[in-house]
């Protein structure tokens, strides 16, 4: 089977309800163009999202449309070649960042990310997606096949952890425990010790019974817009879950991560999960409201600016309650205009920030989110989303922001009563900060 | 036969063939799977639903339609006029007894969907980047659509225009599920998944209460 055939082939198995409505609906209205980040950035014609749909309706059209097949030219369809599908998936990758943005600006809400994801799937299948991504979400699935090696050695990390925890609370019962079966609560943290000390330490605080997963919760099979690649990383945790019997699995902080963890692995697996999937934000948000955590607003003084991450707010509904958190360990908050379900994607999402050869393209788009940034006058970037705070991290160097970026359970467990916590919360801040910015 | 009752059997065959046409466009959509969503929800989907179809289409909702809400509210008086210029059509054979004021008002919503039709158009000739964006069927859609209106409106006042209305009322019914028009049917989908989107996961709670 050629490359094209098998991306068609994936096209016509991906062909459901929803990409049917969102490659039919589209009038060409033109009205998302200023909702694309890209656009936003350079406004060119090929950097409207309705462009970008376009250029795989031309290939739908080319092969499911009566008119169509009669008169190309009338529709402008054609029939994909090796070179469309080229010209599609460097777009689908580089181009797009899913972020939805153009949908919810749309009149017709048009789901361009999806006819996106559907590119980038016909792009896997054809052997055109980028390397680097199949090589991370494969060698996630190894990982989970075989986890017996890595876990000797991430259970003797935390341990070491573990100590560093006990100094950092003042309390000697402090425990990082990996894959304790009964814990009510499965954290899964991203790579790096950065998401799991402070989650730790506010969980010790908030006397939360938890443990750790074995396992990351950033999942490349969805930049991949692979669902049998997904599915795979996705079971591990999932699995991991069951046989712990947790009541809830907390993911760090990370957009795409909660995204797909809570909102559509359920339907890759076609089950209800037996466990409740939030993020650590929501858990911190239910901490503050039980009076689980004692606070101090008044330690963080500088002036803070939130970003949504757009797989936390626009897609995972996850949208005041980082704003409650930070209303609760902050002095001073601004927001950057627009906001919420309005705000602007980083430039970093679906998978860009993973992709040097994209790097260039990544930070010009990144300019409408720089600007906004500057116009708060903050001095600290909080961000929910690891990629969020990557791409931010590298738009601060690149535009000279002068800003700080953190995640928000960084500025948790600073604002946390209690010296001990408060004095080495400061130097882990600190920490963050010459790693993030 | 006389001219009129021959264009208007035409119209209604081709009234015929776009609800036929339609209908089977419906139902090949609906062939298509929709996987349930098994993810417990966060919100409410019917709310989600009814705020797409409702406030969620008003001026200032969307970022895009509050910064070009000439644009937005142009092709908003367009669609107006094509609803007046649809219900005229089939309202046809009883114009005779319909209240004068009405069909003046008919003619007026018809006349002036005309003009929108026109400057839509000309816009997507002018600017840019609808121009690249634009299909021959886009532009044939539009000059089809403004033409059925201005025929329409001057037919409402002058029962002499009515064959030449319903020929090109016809040409417009049997081109509708063919072309660029047949979105008008997606639409509705399209919404409805964007409004079970943002209920069931709450983005629209936000964007209300706030």
């Amino acid at each position: 089977m050629t490359a094209v055939e098998s991306a068609l082939q994936t096209f016509e198995k991906q062909l459901n309800r929803p990409l049917i409505a969102a490659l039919e609906a589209c009038a060409r209205c033109g009205l998302c163009a200023e909702a694309c980040h890209y656009y936003a950035a350079e406004p060119r014609p090929e950097h409207v999202p309705a462009a970008r749909g376009e250029a795989l309706r031309r290939a739908y059209r080319a092969e499911h449309d009566w008119l169509s097949r009669v008169f190309p030219q009338f529709t402008h369809a054609e029939k994909l070649s090796e070179e469309s599908l080229a010209r599609l998936s460097e777009m689908a990758f580089s181009q797009c960042t899913l972020c939805r943005r153009c949908t919810f600006n749309c009149p017709l809400g048009v789901d361009t990310p999806l006819l996106m994801r559907t590119v980038r799937a016909m792009a896997g299948a054809a052997g055109a997606a980028p390397e680097l991504l199949v090589m991370l979400a494969d060698a996630a699935i190894e990982k989970g096949r075989d986890p017996s090696f890595y876990r000797e050695m991430f259970v003797e990390q935390m341990a070491e952890l573990e100590g560093e925890l006990r100094a950092r609370t003042g309390d000697p019962a402090a425990r990082i425990s990996v894959q304790r079966p009964g814990a009510k609560v499965l954290y899964v943290a991203l790579s790096g010790v950065h998401t799991i000390l402070p989650p730790a330490i506010i969980f010790t605080a908030a006397r939360e019974d938890w443990t750790l997963s074995l396992f990351e919760a950033s999942n490349y099979g969805v930049f991949l817009a692979d669902v049998p690649r997904a599915k795979e990383i996705a079971a591990r945790i999932v699995n991991e879950a069951k046989a712990l019997g947790v009541e809830e699995v907390v993911l760090a902080e990370c957009g795409h991560a909660y995204a797909a963890l809570r909102w559509e692995a359920p339907n890759w697996f076609g089950e209800t999960f037996p466990f409740k999937v939030v993020s650590l934000i929501e858990k911190l948000d239910q901490y503050i409201a039980e009076g689980r955590l004692q606070l101090d607003p008044s330690v963080n003084t500088e002036l803070i600016t939130y970003h949504d991450s757009c797989n936390m707010a626009r897609t995972g509904g996850v949208i005041e309650e980082p704003r409650r958190v930070l209303r609760a360990v902050a002095s001073h908050f601004v927001e950057m205009t627009p906001n919420r379900a309005e705000a602007y994607c980083c430039g970093g999402g679906g998978g860009l920030v993973a992709l040097p050869e994209y790097a260039e393209r990544r930070l010009a788009a990144g300019r409408p989110k720089a600007e906004q940034i500057r116009r708060t006058g903050a001095r600290v970037v909080v961000a929910a989303c690891e990629n969020c705070r990557l791409q931010i991290g590298e738009l601060n160097e690149h535009y000279g922001l002068d800003v700080q970026i953190s995640a928000l359970a960084d500025l948790v467990v600073k604002a946390i009563h209690g010296p001990a916590v408060r004095h080495e919360a400061e130097k882990l801040f600190a920490g963050v900060h010459s790693v993030a910015g | 036969m006389d001219l009129l009752l021959i264009t208007q059997l035409l119209a209604l065959a081709a009234l015929l063939f776009a609800i036929a046409a339609f209908a089977r466009r419906w139902q090949a959509a609906h062939q298509r799977p929709l996987a349930s969503e098994r993810a417990p929800a966060k919100g409410s989907p019917a709310r989600g639903v009814w705020y797409a179809f409702t406030l969620g289409m008003a001026p200032w909702a969307k970022e895009s339609t509050r910064r070009h809400p000439i644009a937005y509210l142009r092709g908003i008086a367009f669609h107006v006029g094509i609803f007046a210029g649809l219900s005229a059509l089939l309202l046809g054979p009883l114009w005779a007894a319909l209240p004068p004021a009405l069909r003046v008002l008919l003619a007026a919503g018809c006349g002036f969907g005309a003009l929108m039709g026109l400057a839509g158009a000309l816009a997507r000739r002018a600017e840019r980047d609808l121009r690249a964006l634009s299909t021959p069927d886009d532009y044939f859609a539009v000059l089809l659509v403004t033409l059925y209106l201005a025929l329409a409106g001057v037919a409402l006042l002058d029962a002499a225009w009515l064959p030449a209305m319903y020929v090109a009322g016809a040409l417009l019914l049997v081109y509708m599920p063919l072309g660029k028009i047949r979105h008008c049917l997606y639409f509705f989908f399209s919404r409805r998944f964007f409004g079970l989107f943002i209920g069931r996961r709450d983005v629209l709670h936000s964007e209300v209460t706030r």
